[in-house]
């Protein structure tokens, strides 16, 4: 899932100084799950700015909603009618929300409260690690399950390179050698072979945005 | 904890098998009892046969009962309600009480067992303390486990006939009444065998464990000689002399025995840590499986339908974890009963539509009562103890505990936040098991509280959610109180910490939007403290009149 975690009180206070009725849309999905942007969240947030504004003799006005999905225009249109009687929108949802939300109403002055961090998995309560940086081109088949691109700080397809110091990367004692573990794997599963195929280097497409259309949903696109 | 009054029950089924972990002598006395009670038994033993350490300190000189153990062992062998399971183990335990699945391994087969309840039943492990003493042990250095073999087999006893023996006790460890007791076994057995001397050197004889004394007083009178030493004798070549200075003879004593028997330290089995981590039950000091509580009931784990019995849990011996397993045939009599069980159906739920299975729940919950199906988290209703735990940490806020709900708290945070003519409006969030009784008592009593202190009961401190925290200085609150019990003494193993934790998150808010964070106080009470309530809260209108009313009013 997508791990993001709060933007520091002070940025988005400062986003919101000029405005006077805010509506804080909390996404009900990565974000909740990272305990970052669900419904929880929106209230402690919501909180903390009232505290502020107040203090600071400038007291806003905040709602709070949380929806399902804010990557979703349907989820989103269920803003339609609260949208008019608010000065801005303040989303807890990644990055795609965020604009998202920007996109569905664009007479509104939409603000992040959450930087989006990666593609991560959950190692326990409220902790993370970024397992995939969607590189688009996935080798994890050839690497025993381990991303390299993740993983080294070269994000080498065929490594490892001359850095590798007895499991652990030059950059860093903390730092496993994402290729010395891949080679381990490998050994343990018998498949080592692999670790010889040669993976073509790759065109990085995250220049632009990409986009995807799922196999057997190209005609319906199409159609519209 | 919930009112019953008020409070919808509803009638569910529960599975009523028992699994017993351990099959040695507390694990076959589990099976024996919980089986008497007309439950079925699944009894798992990792070796090949039942008994475990049949001898060592339980056995050795009590011929009558190790028949009457042996009996049982062959009873339950033919009990149709037991079925033995050796060479087995457990693989994971998903579900609840009332409803666990357990997987066992026997050979390559996966057995698939529904149990109701778990009873832990491993035996102590033993370890070698003749490095302590300085010796190696040899035919004539012997541990005491060796010793208790030695003794129980006829031909191998005769060994000691006109033979001095030595034991070491409680000068290598601190001393237990359980190595005493070994000790003292295997003195008053060899006291049977002709010519044989018994000498003891030890540090403290605890005698505190029932009949040790009078076992003790029994080997003196036939013979025993003891020797009490505030350190080491001096030993020679590993055990050819020992001697020590005698200073009320005010001379060296030295004797030549022909064997000498070193105690051993008594520790935690090893397969505990592995069956803590499946059985999501908490280690306690030394590997034990029971962490310090004071309101842990003696048998009981940190999860519902979970109990742990004699060594599982701390140094038994076999009439001490005996007297576990009946109190643990009592529990589960009283938690499974018939199979079925009325519960109350809001002691806490969870809303479907919110829910988005993040497992945050299932992680905190410290009673292991949350599990997951394919569209929301599942509370136990047999396995909750309403703390609340979950509820606060939802990201989503889909958890609600009955009595407590989010939109009843948030109405009484609001309305706790008043005025007594202009004194200071305090909230005092109290976990009812320590905190409000406090409060409750230092108002009956009439102690000294301030005026415009409101309390605001909370079944843990568990369930004082950052947001009511944060809402309550929203609503003109001018200090709060976040009242937990003392560390180690939470019902619910951690609410207390968990309340602190957020109470350290609320201090970083305040410091972030700029009030006060002497504004807010996390404070440990205990149910008794009526005074001690009195004085922390009249302290804190002090501390708030000092800082002035709040800026948000």
């Amino acid at each position: 899932m997508i791990i993001a975690e709060r933007k520091p009180f002070d940025e988005i206070k400062t986003m919101l100084k000029d405005y006077k009725k805010v509506l804080t849309v909390g996404c009900g999905t990565c974000v909740a799950v990272c305990l970052a942007g669900g419904e929880k969240e929106v209230a402690i947030l919501n909180a903390e700015l009232n505290m502020a504004r107040k203090i600071d003799g400038n007291p806003i006005e905040l709602g709070a909603t949380t929806l399902e999905r804010q990557c979703d225009m349907e989820f989103l249109d269920e803003l339609e009618n609260v949208v008019d009687e608010y000065d801005a929108l303040l989303s807890m949802a990644c990055g795609a929300g965020v604009q998202f939300l920007a996109e569905r109403y664009p007479n509104k002055p939409v603000f992040p409260a959450v930087n989006t961090t990666c593609i991560g998995a959950n190692k326990g309560v409220g902790w993370y690690e970024e397992k995939c940086r969607s590189c688009g081109n996935c080798v994890l088949g050839y690497t025993g399950g381990i991303c390299p691109v993740t993983m080294c700080a070269k994000g080498l397809y065929n490594g490892p390179c001359g850095g590798t110091d007895r499991g652990k990367c030059e950059i860093s004692q903390d730092q496993p050698c994402a290729w010395f573990l891949i080679h381990e794997r490998l050994a343990a599963q018998g498949r080592l072979d692999l670790i010889m195929e040669f993976q073509p280097i790759t065109a990085w497409q995250n220049q632009k945005p990409r986009t995807l259309v799922q196999p057997g949903y190209e005609k319906k696109k199409e159609a519209g | 904890m919930t009112d019953m009054k008020h409070t919808d029950m509803e009638e569910i089924n529960i599975a009523t098998d028992v699994l017993v972990l351990g099959g040695g002598l507390t694990g076959i006395k589990a099976a024996s009892e919980i089986a008497g009670s007309g439950y079925k038994v699944i009894l798992v033993e990792k070796d090949a046969e039942l008994g475990g350490r049949k001898g060592p300190g339980t056995l050795v000189g009590l011929k009558e009962e190790s028949k009457g153990l042996q009996d049982l062992e062959d009873k339950i062998k033919t009990d149709s309600n037991v079925e033995i399971l050796t060479q087995a183990s457990l693989v994971s335990a998903a579900g609840v009480t009332g409803d666990f699945t357990a997987r066992l391994l026997k050979g390559a087969e996966v057995i698939e067992q529904n149990v109701g309840a778990i009873v832990v039943a491993t035996e102590f492990a033993t370890g070698a303390l003749n490095e302590k003493y300085g010796l190696s042990l040899a035919d004539n250095v012997l541990t005491q486990s060796r010793m208790d073999e030695l003794l129980a087999s006829e031909s191998d006893k005769e060994k000691f006939a006109n033979k001095t023996v030595a034991f070491l006790v409680s000068l290598g460890q601190e001393g237990n009444p359980l190595v005493l007791e070994r000790g003292l076994r295997s003195v008053l057995a060899l006291q049977e065998i002709d010519g044989c001397d018994a000498y003891i050197y030890a540090g403290d004889l605890k005698v505190a464990s029932n009949g040790l004394e009078r076992m003790y007083k029994e080997s003196r009178e036939k013979g025993a000689v003891y020797f009490k030493l505030t350190e080491k004798p001096e030993i020679v070549e590993n055990g050819k002399t020992i001697s020590f200075f005698d200073s009320v003879a005010r001379r060296n004593i030295e004797i030549s025995p022909d064997f000498i028997v070193v105690e051993e330290e008594m520790c935690a089995n090893h397969l505990n840590e592995e069956l803590a981590e499946i059985l999501r039950i908490n280690v306690g000091p030394s590997g034990f499986l029971q962490s310090d509580n004071v309101h842990f009931f003696p048998v009981r784990s940190n999860r519902e339908g979970i109990f742990v019995a004699g060594s599982t849990r701390e140094i038994s011996s076999l009439p001490s974890a005996w007297t576990d397993v009946e109190n643990i045939a009592i529990e589960v009599k009283d938690l499974l009963g018939d199979g079925k069980k009325i519960v109350a159906k809001n002691k806490a739920v969870v809303n479907e539509d919110k829910c988005v299975i993040c497992l945050t729940c299932y992680r905190c919950c410290p009673h292991g009562a949350i599990y997951w199906g394919d569209k929301k988290a599942i509370i136990s209703p047999v396995a909750c103890q309403g703390c609340g735990i979950c509820a606060s940490e939802c990201p989503m806020d889909a958890i609600q505990v009955g009595g407590f709900e989010d939109e009843d708290m948030t109405e009484k945070v609001k309305s706790g936040v008043v005025s007594g003519n202009g004194t200071p409006r305090l909230l005092a969030f109290c976990c009812q098991n320590s905190a409000f009784e406090a409060g409750e008592m230092a108002d009956m009593f009439k102690m000294p509280l301030p005026e415009g202190l409101r309390m605001i009961k909370v079944p843990c401190a568990g369930k004082i959610d950052l947001d009511y925290i944060l809402n309550a200085f929203v609503a003109g609150a001018d200090g709060i109180l976040v009242m937990a019990c003392h560390p180690g003494n939470c019902k619910s193993e951690n609410g207390n910490t968990f309340a602190q934790w957020r109470v350290n998150d609320a201090y970083r808010m305040m410091e972030e939007v700029g009030l006060e964070k002497d504004r807010l106080c996390f404070v440990g009470t205990a149910s008794n403290m009526g005074s001690g309530f009195s004085s922390i809260v009249v302290d804190m209108e002090k501390r708030i009149n000092e800082l002035g009313l709040s800026p948000l009013k």
